[in-house]
């Protein structure tokens, strides 16, 4: 694995032989890898190449048919997506998924869900401490609704929002659920040069907020600058791990990608 | 400040920046706080309004009439309009509460109110049990097996003829009192239920503006999404299906110790289809909707006699014509087709 002598702080996440199977498919073939805390990590690979499929199973999706997924040092295997949240494990989608209908601040206040507690009674009497919540939260997601700077459209329904914008506000989303881990699936896709430049420049704030990131991406200029370690897959199979600079140079690589 | 933003775990780092309009709930007016409240205040000073002048026993059943369908729908709609599951057997609950609360008692001759917390917990758990393997089914899928549901228990009601009567019904359910005091008389009850209308009206907006109505409306957008920001979406699911059968049971409670008589031809599909049509009519998502949707589909069969007769068919038609002109339901339809024509009429510029 890593040849490097430097001193490996315990993996913030850790896949060890992860398979899995669609039919005759085979999406993710004894995959093993780690994810170092504070490190930005992107998945690189050709479409296809099971990408998506890992973020699935890390975040609970789909069951590996064989494997372990460790997070923090526990094995995450059996449970359940919105367990795994509450852990500390947040995502995006490729295609961004927000609540369209709702407004951009009440998105992300669904992201505090599971840093809150209010249930279905606590809703109907509505004590003093669920009243404090509720404005505690209002709040939260106010705060990170400005660290993406999206703050001024607030109260404007997330679907009437530009893509780029959208994106931003699904990232604000998935930070409020206050992530150790956070996976994003193509955060680029749609995004012009300068919405890309501002993204890397996101990324980087999130990290230093002393999230981990994982992510999957296309766009290999920025994946390049701003990955601590870059990961390739090809048809459900690690061909490569290590820096940007030791991927680039890997033959491996380059004839999974020119497809040779 | 810099207290409270540790406490809420938001990014410390950000220079602070002063905070936009949108943000701090806005300082309304009198007029405009009260606007919330618009709604009650009208329902309850129509009622009183009526309680001190009117006295016709007709309209009196009338309106509890409408005062138990409003029950209906806005349960309904917080299944289907704020979750967005569809369920098309609710006449079930709606009966479970009706006749749980007249065999016990008919046969066992138990005070009503003593009968109430049965007729909730019952229909309830009904449910409860039923819900956890059919919320797993999504959309057509899910409403197939709401509707079987709803049949298989009108089906218990016309054959289980010990407790429920079979077709014949279920005769000398007492009128609702509570000790020495009745609360029978027409406008006692009418009062009676509308109190409860209100009460849902609360519980039902008091819900929708908390966490637990953000994550059944974020359910309803996407239910993937919801998950993957740690919404447990099925029990979730379950809880205001649970919710919204105690309302329905709610509504046969009171349904059954109005009328004293109750069989099964009240809770059959065609009533389950009558208050989904209330709650599209009224409006998904829409707590006052409801009170319209229950009020027009209660007051058009008695008005139109022609309605009785191809009641299915009209309500057929009115399904597909809402649905497809009025999505939003009818009262926001008609508001925003009202709009549209006042900015017709005021300026044909391109802004106002």
């Amino acid at each position: 694995m890593s040849a490097q002598g430097e001193e490996k702080p315990a993996p913030v996440l850790q896949l060890e032989g992860v398979s899995k199977s669609f039919g005759g498919v085979r999406a993710a073939r004894d995959v093993s890898f780690s994810v170092a805390p504070g490190h930005i990590h992107a998945v690189i690979g050709p479409n296809g190449a099971g990408k998506t499929t890992l973020f699935n199973i890390i975040t609970g999706v789909y069951a590996p048919d064989s494997g372990r997924i460790r997070f923090e040092g526990a094995d995450v295997g059996g449970r359940p997506v919105h367990r795994r949240v509450a852990m500390g494990i947040a995502r995006t989608f490729q295609n961004v998924e927000l609540f369209s209908g709702m407004s951009v601040l009440e998105n992300v206040m669904v992201g505090l869900h599971v840093r809150t507690r209010c249930g279905f009674l606590g809703a109907i009497a509505r004590p003093p401490w669920v009243k404090r919540e509720e404005k505690l939260a209002r709040e939260t997601a106010l705060d990170w609704l400005r660290f993406v700077g999206m703050e001024k459209v607030a109260e404007t329904p997330a679907g009437d929002l530009p893509f780029g914008w959208q994106r931003l506000v699904e990232i604000a989303r998935s930070l409020a659920s206050r992530p150790r881990l956070l996976l994003l699936d193509e955060p680029a896709a749609g995004l012009n040069a300068r919405e890309t430049r501002d993204l890397g420049a996101l990324l980087k704030r999130i990290r230093a907020q002393g999230v981990t990131l994982l992510l999957v991406e296309h766009d290999m200029s920025l994946t390049m600058e701003i990955s601590d370690r870059i990961m390739v897959l090809d048809q459900g199979v690690k061909i490569a791990e290590g820096t940007p600079r030791e991927v680039q140079a890997d033959k491996k690589v380059l004839s999974a990608y020119l497809g040779g | 400040m810099a207290d409270k933003k540790e406490r809420s775990g938001s990014p410390g780092q950000e220079p602070p920046e002063p905070v936009p309009a949108g943000a701090t709930p806005r300082r309304a007016g009198l007029g405009q706080r009260l606007l919330p409240y618009a709604g009650y205040l009208v329902v309850t000073a129509g009622l009183c309004a009526y309680g001190l002048w009117a006295d016709n026993y007709y309209y009196t059943q009338l309106l509890t009439f409408i005062g138990i369908h409003t029950l209906l729908a806005v349960g309904l709609n917080m299944v289907m309009g704020y979750a967005g599951q569809i369920s098309l057997g609710h006449a079930a609950f709606f009966g479970l509460g009706a006749y749980t609360t007249g065999a016990l008692t008919v046969h066992l001759s138990w005070p009503p109110l003593a009968a109430l917390p049965a007729a909730l917990a019952v229909p309830a758990l009904v449910a409860f049990i039923v819900g956890m393997p059919t919320l797993k089914l999504h959309g057509y899928y899910l409403g197939m097996g709401t509707l079987g549901f709803g049949m298989i228990i009108h089906i218990l009601f016309r054959e289980w003829t010990a407790l429920t009567g079979g077709p014949n019904g279920l005769v000398g359910i007492p009128v609702l009192s509570a000790g020495p005091v009745s609360l029978a008389g027409g406008k006692t009850y009418l009062f009676l239920v509308w109190g409860a209308v209100l009460l849902s009206f609360g519980m039902c907006s008091r819900i929708v503006h908390s966490r637990v109505g953000r994550a059944l409306s974020a359910i309803h957008f996407s239910e993937q999404a919801a998950a993957a920001v740690g919404v447990d979406t099925m029990r979730a699911k379950l809880e205001v299906f649970v919710f919204s059968a105690a309302l329905a049971a709610l509504a046969g409670f009171l349904y059954a110790h109005m009328v004293t008589f109750i069989s099964p031809s009240s809770f059959s599909f065609l009533v389950s289809i009558r208050i989904v049509a209330m709650v599209v009519i009224g409006g998904m998502a829409s707590i006052w909707g409801s009170l319209f949707g229950a009020g027009l589909l209660t007051l058009l069969p008695e008005w139109l006699h022609v309605f009785s007769e191809y009641e299915v068919m009209i309500y057929g038609l009115v399904l597909v014509v809402v649905m497809i002109f009025f999505p939003q339901g009818l009262t926001r339809g008609v508001l925003d087709a009202y709009e549209r024509a006042r900015r017709r009429k005021t300026g044909a510029g391109p802004s106002a």
